[in-house]
């Protein structure tokens, strides 16, 4: 009974922050309409500034919490100035969301490359000693994290319901067109409550810290519980965000206690899914803002990029080429760098036609390849099993994940999807780095064969580098004939106008959950060679990271354009290797060229170069 | 009498307070051209939606060929040959003008993505034959020079001109044309009076929503006016010039 009560007030502890950050994402979305996926960055970049004022600087603990809180509401200030807020008026709502995807690597980047990949902790505020409350003891630190909470509720409350200030931010919310017409400054609202979230998170990141281990990429488990919360409760609802918050935190502690911590990211995808199937909506339901109809209803379309004929042909047939003598331009060194990239790629195509034909995004691509990679390395390396029959069984079960996922969410609008996908990677994280004794935990799988047709063994770069040649040429070539034709059509109809599509007679769940499919068994192929030519696989290589980096690859190749996300690739995979020294600003360098590509350059390199070589054709 | 190539029974449709739509009766024999006319907000457009399930009736039911579409989801109601436009033309962009006019015939490609993955020669085969008539199609609307443009580069007039003939890929039995006119000049007005007298002699049944007088009046067989979600008269275009309500409610207009 008694260590019931201690889960449950765990829980509400942990729950706590997770409210936190939904509140900070209700208050983005309700004035913006935008979802922050950065939110849970901030938390973490108040914690290490903490750490730093504190521990290094030596400052009394009120002035470090109060500085830390200041710093990083500055730094939010100065990202939202110069990224979010000059966005929002130009780009569309997917975008958006890929743009604070890169933020989020961006952030977690910065704080890689100042603070080290090492956990960190700090000091309770008011001592070890527990109190006892009601015969319960508690961690005297659960009385900062549950007061800094009903602190944040009631100053929103008071600052969104009793100020002129709130007003207009409300103002913003209901209806932006208007609040500009009757003198409210928009951006400088939107600017506002960017800041005041970073605020919010970092108060929650610095009163939490004390009672767990945080470390560079800590944010985003923030940053999806935080989502999470915010789809359980109601998105738009403070009060929602609050409740679903607790829920999930309580749910995960008792999952903790009385499953298998391993589960507890399960909880949450599962609570999610289950709200998203009978409740779509969220327990509680925000009064609906005019805002999120007109925003569903803004068609996102790219620059019309064709190389088409003989031109068409005759790139192809160069490209080809350039394939196959590349092995023999290049320094040895760099061949296995040159195979990395294209298996690597053969995920990133995948992710194409996801996001790039169908428009939906997806956050957990390496989760597939981790289904993928681990199956068919356990498979080929404990069971005897043939490489190709455990690649395939790979296939099979990615399948089905994919397939049960988009059940559960294809039929909605918005970002669904990609909450869920990075629900599933980061469930698919906690499996492969728990379940020990089947993946080999966190120090990885090894003794993987090499992959294999019959007796003929891929155990050399050259050999590897020819088959995912081959097998690039052929998967290029058949989503090539599948987009001209009516699936590729369908896909882009879909991705611009929902509405229109399914009055032309397009099943549009069907399609999705086509691309979905797509995507998912080439991420699970990609995984699989990626283990065997690696005779290793550990859970960060194929985790949530590598999934933020692949939609970096994605974007700043080109979207929606099959070939150009491989100059994503290259540049993301070649330019560490080339420059050893410099890998640790990897995630950073993929966070800032993501932003910047998203912001400046929408085509990406290779929409960008094929538009102006086709706009010149035209002349 | 033949069965009504489209029917609908006793539509009824509440948005709130406002009451869009009030017992709304009304047949469209097949092969002919029926045009909806009333004042801004009559509830022409929500009748639409209606029809193609956009919006969910509160009652009444709609008929297609005498069968009940009751149920149908809005792609399932498009795979029984009814296709509409939209009144703000809801071109696909990032998409050619000819790849728009594809997504038209979605429902006529036979051939599976598996095969079009594969280049079958069955699926080329099929792509060139759908890429001849689109080009025709085009051709008729006087859109064909704008083929490989960005369709969402193209004037308003032809964006909307773009949707029929995209529509019109769909080999449609029955077509809902949302306010075609709007956004065209005269000249382009004159065109889709012609384009639509060839669609329906092609033997397509027309519905069309229309401010243009016109124009409804030079082509439409019949003539059903509409005001604050009732259906206040119907009938051929001259009894409807003559009918003294309908007069009264565009006082000040000239009926032709």
């Amino acid at each position: 009974m008694e260590q019931a009560a201690q889960t449950i007030i765990g829980g509400i502890l942990q729950g706590s922050v997770f409210a936190i950050v939904a509140l900070g994402f209700t208050l983005v979305f309700r004035v913006t309409g935008a979802i922050n996926l950065s939110q849970g960055a901030f938390c973490i970049l108040g914690a290490f500034a903490m750490y730093s004022l504190e521990q290094t600087f030596g400052w009394p603990m009120a002035a470090a919490a109060a500085g830390a809180a200041l710093a990083t509401a500055v730094a939010g200030l100065a990202i939202g100035a110069s990224t979010f807020v000059p966005a929002l008026s130009r780009l569309p709502a997917s975008s958006m969301f890929i743009l604070t995807a890169g933020l989020l690597t961006f952030l977690e980047g910065l704080c890689l490359v100042v603070w080290g990949s090492e956990p960190y902790a700090l000091p309770p505020f008011s001592g070890e000693a527990p109190v006892t409350v009601l015969g319960v003891r508690l961690p005297t630190q659960g009385l900062w994290i549950v007061g800094a909470t009903l602190a944040i509720v009631a100053g929103i409350w008071w600052l969104l319901m009793r100020t002129t200030l709130g007003e207009a931010l409300r103002a913003c919310a209901e209806n932006p067109a208007a609040a500009r017409l009757m003198g409210i400054d928009v951006p400088r609202m939107t600017l506002f409550s960017f800041t005041l979230a970073a605020f919010i998170a970092a108060v929650g990141g610095i009163v939490v810290a004390p009672i767990l281990s945080f470390q560079f990429d800590t944010g985003r488990f923030f940053t999806i519980s935080g989502f999470s919360a915010v789809a359980i409760g109601g998105l738009g609802s403070f009060v929602g965000a609050a409740a679903g918050g607790e829920l999930l935190g309580v749910a995960e502690q008792l999952a903790a206690g009385y499953i298998s911590s391993l589960f507890a990211n399960g909880i949450a995808l599962g609570l999610l899914i289950l709200t998203l199937l009978v409740r779509p909506s969220g327990l509680f339901t925000a009064r609906r803002s005019r805002r999120e109809d007109v925003r569903d209803e803004h068609r996102i379309y790219h620059p019309v990029v064709r190389l088409q004929g003989a031109r068409g042909a005759a790139f192809g047939a160069a490209a080809v080429l350039l394939v196959l003598a590349l092995p023999w331009l290049v320094p040895e060194g760099l061949l296995s760098s040159l195979v990395i990239t294209g298996i690597l790629f053969i995920a990133v195509l995948g992710l194409d036609v996801l996001m790039g034909y169908a428009g939906q995004v997806s956050l957990g691509q390496a989760g597939f390849m981790a289904v993928g990679g681990y199956t068919a390395a356990i498979l080929a390396t404990n069971h005897g099993w043939s490489p190709l029959v455990g690649t395939a069984a790979g296939i099979v079960l990615s399948l089905a994940c994919a397939l049960g996922l988009s059940l559960a969410t294809m039929r909605l609008r918005g970002h669904y999807l990609a909450l869920a996908t990075l629900a599933f990677g980061l469930m698919v994280d906690s499996l492969t780095v728990g379940m020990t004794e089947t993946t080999g935990g966190p120090s990885g799988l090894v003794g993987i064969p090499s992959f294999a047709i019959g007796s003929f063994a891929f155990d050399t770069a050259l050999s590897m580098y020819y088959l995912v040649a081959a097998l690039l040429v052929l998967l290029v070539l058949a989503l090539l004939g599948a987009i001209r034709g009516s699936f590729g059509r369908a896909l882009q109809a879909v991705r611009t106008d929902q509405t229109a599509a399914a009055a032309l007679g397009v099943n549009v769940p069907r399609y999705k959950m086509a691309a979905f499919a797509i995507s998912a068994v080439l991420a699970s192929l990609s995984g699989s060679l990626y283990a065997f030519f690696f005779h290793f696989l550990s859970p960060e290589m194929v985790g949530t990271q590598r999934s933020l980096e692949m939609i970096a690859m994605l974007v700043v190749g080109g979207e929606g354009t099959l070939v150009g996300p491989v100059f994503g690739v290259a540049l993301l995979t070649l330019l560490p290797t080339a420059f050893q020294p410099l890998a640790i600003y990897k995630t950073l360098a993929a966070g800032l060229l993501l932003v910047l590509t998203v912001r400046y350059l929408p085509g990406g390199i290779f929409g960008t170069l094929a538009g102006a070589a086709a706009a010149r054709g035209a002349r | 009498m033949s069965v009504p190539a489209l029917e609908a029974q006793a539509l009824c449709k509440s948005f709130g307070g406002v009451r869009a739509a009030v017992d709304v009766s009304f047949a469209v024999p097949a092969r002919t051209l029926t045009a909806i006319i009333g004042p801004n907000g009559a509830g022409k457009t929500t009748l639409f939606n209606l029809i193609t399930h956009l919006f969910a009736a509160d009652s009444g039911e709609v008929r297609f060929f005498g069968a009940s579409l009751a149920g149908l989801a809005p792609g399932e109601i498009a795979a029984r040959g009814l296709i509409r436009t939209f009144q703000s033309a809801r071109i696909f962009p990032g998409m050619t003008v000819l790849e728009n006019a594809l997504v038209g015939a979605h429902l006529q490609a036979r051939a599976p993505a598996l095969s079009q993955m594969l280049w079958l020669p069955s699926a080329r085969r099929e792509e060139r034959e759908l890429v001849a008539r689109a080009r025709s199609l085009l051709e008729m609307a006087g859109i064909s020079g704008h083929a490989r443009t960005a369709a969402n580069e193209l004037p308003i007039g032809a964006q909307k001109l773009l949707e029929i003939v995209r529509a019109l890929m769909a080999r449609p039995k029955v077509m809902l044309l949302d306010e075609p006119a709007a956004g065209l000049n005269d000249a382009e007005t004159g065109e889709l009076a012609a384009l639509l007298r060839a669609v329906r002699a092609s033997g397509v049944t027309v519905l069309v929503v229309e401010h243009n007088m016109s124009l409804v009046m030079g082509v439409a067989d019949q003539v059903i006016v509409l005001d604050a979600g009732s259906i206040v008269a119907s009938g051929t275009p001259a009894e409807i010039q003559r009918n003294p309500r309908v007069v009264e409610a565009y006082v000040g207009q000239d009926l032709l």
